[in-house]
């Protein structure tokens, strides 16, 4: 008993110490009084003294942050040691650890969390450090406001990912469709799924994370915005998706399910599957990750990218991925910075990110020595300069939690009965406003 | 560790000297029982109070303890949108495990019991898979049932026993089904081979007695080897049930509670308040409260049951 | 259900153990293929899953490391994730090492103690012990990680085995008790009188008559801890300290939307492959354990 009241004695302590540490951090700069830790950094370069750093990430960031941390191990003193943890765990991992001062000096979180995290305490101050940056204004404002809390900075972008249109040439070829021309409208869309969903066999028009909360906001968030409709208020308080663009977007889909051209399995797909049916080629045209563009060439040749539409036009994208801060148990938050600042350097970003096929973070590099080989990722980067990053508090349980009313709404929609999309919505609002 | 004994006085039973020795050995017991004591008070006890502070309080997972809030997180647990589906959820598979891994346990049981070099065979295939954790069991079965990869639904539809291909984790029917299989071919084993222990402490000239007496194969079974296992099903039944109550490891990887919520349980519902979503550690652990309790009232209650039927 | 079938009055055929004329063998050979035929496919069923695994790891398959013609491409996979199927091997042994070593440890004592002395507070422990089994494991993790930082062995093997022995202590202990309550007190009463040390009776009488539930607990302890994925993942943070099954699970889901199958298939197959040669091995120490034990009817 004594024990643990001792530890949570510590824990409220230092909560306490942290609040005032970043309050009297904010006003002079630099102190050492609370033994270091919590220290905003300034500098725009942060301390490269060959001090050992800790970062975390999720499964499916593996490759870039392996790639990332490499680079940045091989051309600097310090060394970051990265600790992959598996996606649907990652929360639990960085909540024990939080609760028990035991968090990692660097930690990536998926986009759409950050906000809630931020508030939670969970990163650190670096605001004056994020104004040092040359770049600051080319850095993607999406993450950078998912970080931003009562106009204090925490995060900076780690990986974007975004999502666009993928159509299989192939089998647009074969269904005798245009092989250079995307869906410029949902309508077009469906009429291309459909398509090639007559080809038979193996072959479906589309598919998508039937019971994927995240899968969906992902993909279908901006077919809605593409027709300037929006899915939540500004304030990420109330739920918006019972528009009348949201409507119709729903709409297509259930058409598309019932005239059978989405794959097996759609229905049931909770996102650990939900881009295998495509990378195996029997699927026609569907919204996907961009950072998958590399792996999707690879697997079926070249693939065609087009921005995601509305239901009459227009384009619009998810700006996801993950943003990194550094932690309020960090001590060498100096060090950390060094690393988030050289995040943000052109060598990070085209030699390590373009390269690798990945989006861009800095607007001012989208177009780069890798991206202007491939007009396809110039799109994408152009295309994620103009997308969103919705951000609510509660996110996490109103749309990316299994069986999140989101999923309920889509699912009663798509699959269901239909007609309770205003009750539905009214319940993703009561989680939102919580 | 403990001090010789050898010192005993022999047999001089004054009184005190009795008091002595019974002090000593008491002093002995808890010597040998510390270390269980230790890790039980250290790493299960503590925790629990935890949990039940938890429960009292405002206990964010990602801010900490925020003070005293009881019994806000009582009212929010029972509460819970999913709460009463996932307990409904939860009895079900309970009974349908207990039912069918106690049924064919007993059904194993009594077909592998002969000393037959075939038997052997049979049991070791039957028990194999506990060997597997339920984890490495249940990865193995998402392959298994997976869409893509998955040999079953070409099988199944190559033998003409299907049309179509088979979802085994798309509809609630088959996802609850899908994973009962798994936990029969996991644990069917272990109960077919504590029943079998079972089976055997029961003494050969009872039954023979019986057939003596004319009493048929089905007649010596229902009323003698029955109620002579009672206390071996018994056992089984409160593992059986208590571990099925307790599933989580089996649903997180196979179903994650879908399709629809249909098949979350308890254990994960206490998992997704916890980690995925309202990240709230107090409601998480008022849910645990209240599953210990419930446990421990269907424990005893089963102990019970066991004991007066042995009296009986 | 029919209560009152009228007794038969001759009895009822049998077909085990009697010696038979070869006809009636040729008849019982007829009579017994449904038999064989049901058990065979019954174990077929039973087997056939891990099988699969072992051939599908090797087998090609779009999406893995395998996707042109047989081979161990998977498994070089596995090798080198990482901090490479090495290391990983070596923290999983070690795991299941000292937790099998802490379990057997504390139920060998402990279930002395509970079958041979009475103290206060002896019934209370007891039953503490085997209520560990009605807490559901994912909420006590968090208070087990404070518990942990409380005493310094976060993110420790050693801590991580503490508490993986935890829960192996209701079944152990309860097996234990019953392995020494089925051994006649004469036998360690006699050592006591000739003068052995209560410890020493325990280690040169007892312990060789409880051998088959030392056989049994220490395997079901090295089951568990080899394969547990859950405690690890939240006690353990650095990357070349997590132990096998965390390693896979990290592996399996390594780009968004897509698994891959022919390494968790490959995974499953190294973390089962000792497992199961293992439980062949001991098998029959293993049945003899609950053999020996109080369970009986």
């Amino acid at each position: 008993m004594a024990t643990h009241r001792r530890t949570s004695a510590r824990l409220v302590a230092s909560v306490i110490a942290a609040g005032l540490a970043s309050t009297a951090l904010a006003a002079c700069g630099t102190s050492d009084e609370n033994g270091g830790a919590q220290e905003a950094p300034v500098s725009a370069e942060g301390v490269d003294d060959g001090t050992e750093l800790t970062l975390w990430t999720r499964a499916p960031l593996e490759q870039q942050a392996n790639l990332l941390v490499e680079a940045y191990n091989a051309s600097h003193e310090n060394q970051v040691e990265l600790t992959v943890v598996p996606n649907d765990d990652y929360v639990a991992k960085v909540g024990a650890a939080a609760g028990s001062d035991g968090l990692p000096d660097l930690f990536a979180a998926d986009i759409v969390y950050v906000p809630n995290w931020v508030q939670q305490g969970l990163f650190a101050d670096v605001t004056d450090a994020v104004g040092e940056l040359e770049h600051a204004d080319q850095i993607n404002q999406g993450h950078l406001e998912g970080g931003t809390l009562d106009g204090r900075q925490h995060v900076l972008p780690f990986v974007l990912d975004v999502s666009v249109m993928f159509y299989n040439k192939d089998l647009y070829e074969r269904a005798g469709l245009d092989p250079e021309q995307g869906p410029t409208t949902l309508a077009e869309f469906a009429d291309q799924a459909k398509a090639v969903d007559e080809l038979g066999g193996n072959v479906n028009g589309t598919y998508f994370g039937g019971n994927c909360g995240g899968c969906l906001v992902f993909t279908w968030f901006p077919q809605i915005w593409a027709g300037d409709e929006d899915v939540m208020n500004a304030e990420g308080t109330e739920s918006l998706l019972a528009g009348d663009t949201a409507q119709e977007v729903y709409g297509v889909w259930r058409d598309l399910v019932e005239s059978d051209a989405v794959g097996e399995g759609s229905k049931e797909e909770t996102g650990a599957t939900w881009t295998g049916p495509f990378l195996e080629g029997e699927v026609g045209v569907m919204p996907f990750p961009a950072t998958m563009l590399a792996t999707a060439d690879e697997a079926l040749g070249e693939v065609g990218v087009a921005p995601i539409p509305g239901p009459d036009g227009g384009a619009s994208t998810f700006v996801g991925g993950d943003g990194i801060g550094i932690s309020k148990d960090s001590e060498n938050a100096d060090q950390a910075w060094n690393f988030m600042s050289w995040l943000m350097s052109e060598e990070a970003q085209v030699e390590v990110l373009a390269k690798n096929g990945d989006v861009v973070s800095r607007a001012d590099l989208a177009e780069n020595e890798y991206s202007s080989k491939d007009p396809r990722v110039l799109a994408v980067n152009e295309v994620a300069a103009q997308g969103r990053t919705p951000l609510a508090i509660n996110f996490q349980q109103a749309f990316n939690a299994p069986g999140s009313p989101w999923v309920t709404m889509v699912r009663n929609e798509v699959f269901g009965e239909g007609g309770t999309v205003e009750t539905d919505n009214e319940e993703i609002t009561a989680v939102l406003g919580q | 560790m403990p001090a010789k004994l050898s010192a005993r006085p022999p047999a001089r039973s004054t009184r005190p000297a009795i008091v002595a020795v019974a002090r000593r050995r008491a002093l002995h017991g808890w010597a040998y029982a510390a270390p269980t004591a230790v890790l039980v008070v250290g790493l299960f006890l503590l925790p629990v109070l935890l949990v039940g502070q938890m429960s009292l309080s405002d206990w964010p997972l990602l801010s900490g303890n925020q003070g005293i809030n009881a019994p806000a997180n009582y009212q929010d647990a029972l509460g819970h949108r999913y709460f009463w589906d996932s307990v409904v959820f939860t009895v079900k598979y309970t009974v349908i495990a207990t039912v069918l891994l106690i049924g064919l346990g007993l059904g194993l049981a009594l077909l592998v019991q002969e000393s037959s070099r075939w038997s052997a065979v049979l049991r070791t295939s039957i028990l194999v898979p506990s060997a597997l954790g339920l984890a490495s069991a249940s990865l193995l079965f998402y392959a298994l049932y997976s869409p893509q990869v998955g040999p079953l639904s070409p099988l199944l539809q190559r033998l003409g026993l299907a049309d179509g291909p088979v979802t085994f984790l798309g509809t609630p029917d088959s996802a609850l089904w899908s994973t009962v299989f798994l936990v029969v071919w996991r644990f069917a084993g272990f109960y077919m081979l504590l029943l079998m222990v079972g089976l055997q402490g029961i003494p050969h000239e009872v039954i023979e007695a019986a057939r003596m007496d004319g009493a048929n194969r089905r007649q010596t079974f229902v009323s003698i080897t029955l109620p002579l296992l009672r206390p071996s099903l018994a056992l089984c039944t409160v593992l059986c049930v208590t571990g099925s109550l307790l599933a989580f490891d089996q649903f997180y990887i196979l179903t994650k509670g879908g399709p629809d919520n249909s098949t979350l349980t308890v254990v994960q519902l206490i998992y997704n308040v916890a980690f995925q979503g309202q990240n709230d550690l107090g409601v998480a652990a008022a849910l645990s409260i209240v599953v210990l309790v419930v446990l421990v009232v269907v424990n005893v209650a089963q102990m019970r049951a066991m004991r007066t039927s042995q009296e009986d | 259900m029919t209560t009152t079938a009228p007794p038969k009055t001759s009895p009822a055929p049998q077909l085990r153990r009697q010696p038979r004329a070869p006809r009636a063998r040729l008849a019982g050979i007829a009579l017994r293929t449904p038999y064989w035929v049901l058990t065979g496919a019954l174990a077929l069923v039973f087997v056939f899953p891990l099988v699969w695994a072992g051939v599908a790891s090797v087998a090609p398959q779009p999406g893995s490391s395998q996707v042109d013609g047989w081979g161990f491409g998977n498994y070089v996979t596995l090798m080198e994730y990482q901090a490479g199927l090495p290391q990983y091997l070596l923290n999983s042994t070690l795991v299941s090492g000292m937790t099998v070593l802490f379990t057997l440890t504390a139920s060998v004592l402990g279930g002395y103690a509970f079958s041979r002395f009475r103290f206060p507070g002896r019934d209370v422990l007891f039953l503490l012990t085997l209520a560990i089994l009605m807490v559901p494991y994912a909420t006590l993790l968090i208070p087990l990680y404070v518990m942990l930082n409380a005493v310094g062995l976060q993110n420790t093997l050693v801590g991580l085995s503490l508490v993986l022995t935890v829960f192996q202590l209701p079944f152990a202990t309860f097996m234990m008790r019953i392995s020494f309550d089925a051994v006649p007190r004469e036998l360690d009463e006699a050592a006591l009188v000739d003068g052995c040390s209560s410890f020493r009776a325990l280690r040169t009488v007892l312990l060789p008559a409880v051998k088959p539930g030392v056989i049994t607990v220490g395997l079901f302890a090295f089951l568990a801890a080899w394969n547990d994925f859950v405690a690890p993942l939240i006690l353990i943070s650095d990357s070349d300290k997590i132990p096998l099954p965390l390693a896979v699970a990290n592996l399996r889901a390594q780009v968004m939307g897509i698994v891959d199958y022919g390494a968790t298939e490959a995974g499953v197959v190294v973390m089962a492959l000792p497992c199961v040669v293992l439980f062949l091995l001991l098998q029959r120490h293993y049945v003899r354990g609950f053999m020996s034990g109080a369970l009986k009817g």
